[in-house]
């Protein structure tokens, strides 16, 4: 949210005779602006260098150009790195955000106990990309796995879900789709923004519950989509830990879970070969990059803002 | 958001500006704190001095490898070791992480995968140059595998060969005799197999899949008069060998003897105290001979080592050979090489230590050592240590060690295995992707 109202501020003119206040508000930040130079831009400049450079993290880094971009392009096990990961970011994200839009609708009819459930639902949200949570979905998923012990007596075959290269990725789309609080208590916020005189003036003319779902709160609610959707899709695409606990760190069984970022992460600290990682990393940037920007241009046709 | 009201008169905002600057620079002397606490201790002599010793392992190996330190500190009050451990597949990542960052432990417990990989970009320290380090007593033969390029990068710190590990319990459960391993061929192997899957219906399964690691291939090329890599440091095994290699594990998955392909795939990277030889699901499984000690702890059963089946039903020709199960070596940035050198020293010749760590990382290559610490062994690591004795006849020469990249081969092979027992590449067409890609890896 504070990147979306921050986004707002940018272009505004200072109001006169705050400049010396400023001052004061940048030593104030000067904790935060040195962690975001040391730890964040510093390593970013780095790796930009080192994109260009094989560089085996013991030895200097020697220049190399383009190879390690020319590389990527007859890298299989790269080209099935982005087969997975949009499989996963395509599938994963819509899922996700209907399950939360849902739920948001049903909490927000005043439920009783509702910030119980809303809590409740949320919880995933806050575990889901922890190694615990990973290590548990392993334990649920595997061939021993509580899931197989619930279907096996009703009649269906159990199998190893995560040892599976057909099943494994799913179980991974499974467990971000379990992650739909965060989503769900931002829908709640918008789903509260919407006058109930709308609805009200509805129900007058007679619009059953669907209408009046599909004809005020949806569009009402697209700026809420727009953004759960931005985040959640660049959440999705820096997935990391799950699949990096789920498979053992290998991205197995066959490359099945082998993410973008787990693919980056194997090159450069398993292959020693961190100036191909590096080109890599940029290059996810430019794929999050491009998505957001696309997202932005389509926003312009189904974003209705109220204002 | 509406702008926050503003409080403050002119002559109140030099105060707030000095109230910023000083926890500005509050938080930045914290802050440099955190950074210098991570130092060690001081260099000169009779100051303290705080080596870090790295190593992967099963629980027994974390226990009696602390003891060791524990130990070694009594011995050397002036010298601190702290352990840092964990399992094999993260191990590698975290080493490749801290050397890269110039924090390297200064005692690295080394596999031969990775030596030269280190050793080549000049991380680790020439041990011939080390100061207190005594070789002496070794056996010759079990030197030269750390030894490249005039150089000793690691020392041999056991010594062990890949073997079968059976499960008595289960043979007897399946009503099946252990076979003759001396005699005893690939086809043999097969039938056994099959038949204790056969007998056990389900609740267990006759041998674990072979194609988890890089010794099984490199077994199976020894034994066919090829090897996983040549002493020149490329690919040595063909392609038709490798189809072979997938086409016979195949067969043994469509005979039942080997677990369904969901099970061997999670098979592969468990950790060792819970794989399927652990559990006791398997009667048999491929495995380092060192590691039947770590097994048997685990499955709560006398384990039994067996030689591998060969083509031809002679033991001489199974390609067996004694590997360096792993090695120590000194990063070559260690502040403290001196102390490092005396603890590696510690690790291979003292009889303390010794007594400690007995033959877990394989069969002690000091010779004053290994006689000392042979009547002490534990039932495992007795039978272990005797495995290596009755063996020593047989063995073929001793296999090259990987080149620079071959840390991969390990990866790649499990990726591969699996696509096969999957049935998502046939054995010819994951024979040559798999050439291609090593190809790629080897530097």
């Amino acid at each position: 949210m504070s990147a979306l109202s921050a986004l707002g501020t940018l272009g505004r003119k200072k109001p006169p005779g705050q400049k010396k206040d400023n001052v004061a508000a940048y030593l104030f930040l000067t904790p935060w602006l040195l962690g975001l130079f040391v730890i964040t831009i510093g390593p970013m400049i780095a790796s930009l260098y080192l994109a260009f450079t094989d560089y085996n993290l013991i030895q200097a880094p020697q220049w190399t150009g383009l190879e390690n971009f020319t590389r990527m392009l007859s890298d299989e096990r790269l080209h099935n790195s982005l087969k997975v990961t949009f499989t996963y970011v395509l599938v994963s994200v819509p899922i996700q955000l209907a399950v939360a839009l849902l739920l948001a609708v049903v909490l927000d009819r005043g439920v009783r106990g509702m910030a119980f459930y809303r809590s409740v639902f949320y919880l995933p949200s806050l575990l889901g990309s922890s190694v615990a949570i990973a290590i548990l979905w392993k334990q649920i998923f595997g061939t021993d796995g509580l899931l197989n012990q619930l279907i096996t007596p009703l009649g269906f075959a159990g199998k190893g879900w995560i040892s599976d290269p057909s099943t494994a990725l799913g179980t991974l789309v499974v467990l971000n789709v379990w992650t739909f609080g965060a989503p769900m208590v931002i829908f709640l916020a918008g789903l509260r923004q919407i006058p109930a005189m709308y609805y009200e003036a509805a129900s007058v003319d007679g619009a059953g519950p669907l209408r009046r779902f599909f004809s005020i709160t949806m569009p009402l609610l697209t700026p809420i989509i727009f953004f759960n959707l931005v985040l959640q899709i660049i959440h999705a695409f820096q997935s990391f830990t799950q699949a990096f606990v789920v498979s053992g760190g290998t991205g197995g069984p066959s490359d099945s879970t082998m993410f973008y970022t787990l693919y980056l992460y194997d090159r450069g600290f398993g292959n020693f070969d961190m100036g191909y990682a590096s080109a890599m990393a940029w290059f996810l940037l430019v794929i999050i990059g491009v998505f957001t920007a696309a997202n932005f241009v389509a926003s312009k046709y189904w974003v209705f803002y109220d204002d | 958001m509406r702008p926050l009201p503003r409080l403050t008169a002119p002559p109140r905002r030099r105060v707030r500006a000095l109230a910023a600057v000083a926890m500005a620079a509050a938080l930045l002397a914290t802050s440099a704190c955190g950074g210098d606490s991570g130092g060690g201790g001081g260099d000169s002599a009779g100051e303290e001095v705080t080596l870090r010793f790295n190593w992967w392992g099963s629980d027994t190996r974390h226990k009696i490898t602390q003891q060791v330190i524990d130990s070694f500190q009594k011995e050397n009050p002036n010298i601190k070791v702290k352990g840092e451990f964990g399992e094999w597949a993260g191990y590698w990542d975290k080493l490749a992480t801290t050397v890269a960052a110039n924090d390297a432990p200064d005692v690295i417990q080394m596999d031969e995968k990775y030596l030269r990989e280190y050793a080549d970009r000049g991380a680790l320290l020439d041990l011939k140059k080390a100061e207190g380090l005594d070789t002496a007593k070794f056996e010759p033969d079990t030197l030269g595998a750390g030894e490249f390029d005039g150089g000793l990068y690691g020392l041999n710190a056991g010594i062990n060969a890949f073997t079968i590990v059976a499960n008595p319990a289960v043979f007897k459960a399946a009503g099946v005799a252990i076979p003759d391993d001396t005699t005893w061929t690939w086809d043999d192997y097969a039938r056994i197999s099959a038949e204790i899957s056969r007998k056990l219906n389900g609740k267990g399964w006759g041998t674990a899949a072979y194609g988890a690691n890089d010794a099984s291939l490199n077994m199976w090329a020894r034994q066919r008069g090829e090897s996983l890599f040549t002493e020149d440091g490329k690919l040595g095994v063909s392609k038709d060998k490798l189809a072979e290699f997938y086409t016979n594990l195949l067969a043994l998955q469509a005979s039942k003897a080997t677990p369904s392909p969901e099970f061997t795939s999670q098979d592969m990277t468990a950790p060792l105290d819970q794989n399927g030889m652990a559990t006791g699901k398997l009667a048999m499984a491929f495995s380092w001979s060192n590691q039947l000690n770590a097994l048997s702890k685990a499955s709560g059963q006398q384990l039994k080592l067996l030689r591998l089946p060969s083509v031809t039903g002679k033991a001489s020709e199974n390609g067996a050979y004694y590997k360096g199960s792993m090695f120590w070596s000194i990063s070559s940035r260690s502040k403290h090489p001196k102390e490092a050198a005396k603890f590696v020293n510690y690790l291979a010749n003292s009889a303390a230590a010794g007594n400690l760590l007995l033959a877990e990382r394989g069969v002690p290559p000091n010779t004053e050592i290994r006689a000392a610490v042979t009547p002490k062994l534990q039932p495992a690591d007795a039978a272990s240590a005797a495995f290596i004795q009755a063996i020593a006849k047989e063995l073929g020469k001793p296999s090259p060690p990987p080149p620079v990249g071959g840390g991969q081969v390990e990866k790649i092979i499990q990726r591969y295995t699996t696509e096969v027992l999957f049935g998502r590449l046939s054995p010819a067409d994951a024979a040559q992707k798999f050439i291609d890609e090593i190809n790629g890896e080897l530097k």
